[in-house]
């Protein structure tokens, strides 16, 4: 399925730029222009260093860019906007240990929401992420990859129109990866979410995305935007093991790989 | 590991061993802890028992355990000592309630602005040394021999455990956690009350275990020194010095003891059943990578 041209952009980012001032100022962002249609799910990819982190606190209203605009629905991000959720690369930490599962899910609904309604909306969210037994469970009583699936349910339960996705299954094992990204397509389809999703494994940003934006080098710009006309639902095996797949992952990784050796002494 | 977390284990580690407070130990070489505990005491006291009836040391100055042990249970249930007794345990609660609030407060907020916190230091770093009893011929001054002076005191001297461990509290509070609650739309006293002050409450709580002792530690020795009006103190002193009755002053300053142990106990029943979540209490084996 390629992106509509009919749908409207949900995200739109303009002429974004960041520099981070001090003695020795650091141009993370040199100038990002895209957009993030609605519906769509659409991967970031770039060499290490490629200011992704910065971008994802800007897009997100954590951070002020120094220039550039980020539009959510229409509206200039200027604050932490209500219908955009982040998800941290570091569960662990982004996870409260004072609460219990259940208790960090809770803790971003709206506090007027009455209390059986709390509970089906956590509960709600647990399921979607194949953790319904675990809400009275601590967050540092499960492994790694269940962690990371509580902060996707905290998001959520959230209800964002749009999750941003910092990294998010970095640090968990191949197989567990694999586990997390289906269950983002799965996700993605129930609740129709539009997703923002950074990541620097190349084979994962064409698995999951409708569209793949490459990342330059700080300060970043984007190199190239490609399409990704893969037939959904993806399967880990088959859809890995197509001509276009494979194309396109090697197109991206010559477009990493000629970043990376960007400034670097030739050999 | 930070630093401070660093300091915290250590601070915690001298008032309990980290062994006894986790759930690693099987109930059997618990008991058998237990068991060569209560032997440490029988032989404790055998030997005080034998040392004063054979009359290596006089009974004025070792009356004989048993003697003494026996004063200890007809004192708990003379109600004119528990009077004394509660006395103290009276100004230890008001002084070390106090204590909490305030010092919490103000680390609180020393904690969170590193403005006020370098701002504050130099005059903190100046009244931190002085020694609470160094105070108490101008608390007796200002406030008499009441429970006022007894309670200005302890605040005095508890103050710093809480405030210093609060501060470094506020300072560990990661600031992914933070990040996250603001990325949900909640404010900064939002964040304060839900993220700050919950993730620091194992380092308060280990300064207020410190405070606890120190608080019952000051209460006893202000109604010493200061010959207070009432009070655990004031009765020993009173023991001592116009009854000349050793088996009771022996007898109070073992029951002082307890005290120490019951409220050592009861802070760490409280500190498990509400911050259990803590690194250093987590039960091993349950969290995996």
């Amino acid at each position: 399925m390629s992106i509509q041209a009919t749908a409207t952009d949900l995200l739109t980012i303009e002429g974004l730029g960041h520099v981070y001032e001090g003695t020795e100022p650091f141009e993370a962002i040199g100038k990002l222009d895209f957009t993030v249609p609605e519906g769509a799910f659409v991967s970031i990819v770039g060499p290490s260093g490629c200011g992704k982190t910065t971008m994802l606190r800007c897009l997100s209203g954590l951070m002020k860019p120094t220039r550039g605009e980020v539009r959510l629905e229409g509206e200039p991000v200027t604050g932490v906007p209500r219908d955009l959720a982040l998800v941290f690369q570091d569960y662990s930490r982004s996870l409260f240990p004072w609460r219990t599962v259940a208790g960090n899910i809770a803790y971003v609904l709206p506090r007027d929401l009455p209390k059986a309604e709390r509970a089906a909306r956590v509960q709600e969210s647990l399921d979607a992420v194949g953790l319904g037994e675990a809400g009275a469970k601590y967050p540092w009583q499960l492994s790694g990859g269940m962690q990371q699936r509580v902060a996707i349910a905290r998001a959520l339960a959230y209800r964002p129109a749009i999750l941003l996705m910092d990294e998010p299954f970095a640090s968990v094992d191949a197989q567990t990866r694999a586990e997390l990204e289906d269950l983002m397509l799965a996700v993605r389809e129930q609740f129709g979410m539009t997703i923002l999703f950074v990541t620097h494994d190349i084979d994962e940003s064409v698995y999951l995305a409708d569209r793949v934006l490459v990342l330059s080098k700080s300060p970043s710009t984007i190199v190239e935007s490609l399409d990704v006309d893969l037939p959904r639902p993806r399967d880990q095996v088959s859809t890995r093991e197509l001509d276009d797949f494979v194309h396109l992952r090697s197109h991206i990784a010559r477009l990493i790989r000629d970043q990376s050796m960007k400034g670097r002494p030739a050999a | 590991m930070t630093v401070q977390e660093k300091e915290r284990r250590l601070s915690s580690t001298t008032s309990a061993p980290p062994f006894g407070r986790r759930r690693t130990r099987s109930t059997a070489s618990r008991r058998t802890t237990l068991l060569r505990g209560a032997a440490g005491f029988a032989a404790l006291f055998a030997i005080a028992e034998l040392v004063s009836r054979s009359g290596i040391v006089s009974e004025t100055f070792l009356p004989p355990t048993s003697l003494v042990l026996l004063r200890v249970v007809e004192l708990l249930v003379t109600p004119s000592f528990l009077v004394e007794v509660g006395a103290t345990l009276s100004a230890w609660a008001i002084g070390l309630a106090i204590c909490i609030v305030v010092s919490v407060t103000i680390g609180v907020l020393l904690g969170s602005s590193r403005a006020a916190y370098s701002g504050s230091r130099a005059v903190i770093e100046f009244l931190r040394p002085i020694p609470s009893v160094a105070l108490i011929p101008l608390a007796m001054l200002v406030l008499g021999n009441d429970a006022e002076m007894k309670i200005a005191l302890i605040v005095f001297s508890t103050s710093w455990p809480v405030l210093f461990n609060t501060i470094y509290g506020m300072h560990d509070v990661d600031p992914i956690a933070k990040l996250t609650a603001k990325s949900f739309g909640h404010g900064r006293l939002s964040t304060l009350l839900t993220v700050s002050l919950p993730s620091a409450m194992p380092f308060i709580f280990t300064g207020i275990r410190i405070a606890a002792s120190v608080a019952l530690i000051v209460a006893i020795s202000a109604e010493l020194l200061a010959g207070a009006s009432n009070g655990l103190g004031r009765w020993m002193l009173d023991a001592s010095a116009t009854g000349n009755r050793p088996d009771l002053v022996f007898a109070a300053t073992i029951i002082a003891g307890l005290l120490g142990l019951i409220i050592n106990f009861l802070l760490q029943l409280i500190e498990r059943r509400f911050l259990g979540w803590q690194t250093a209490l987590r039960p091993t084996g349950g969290a995996s990578k």
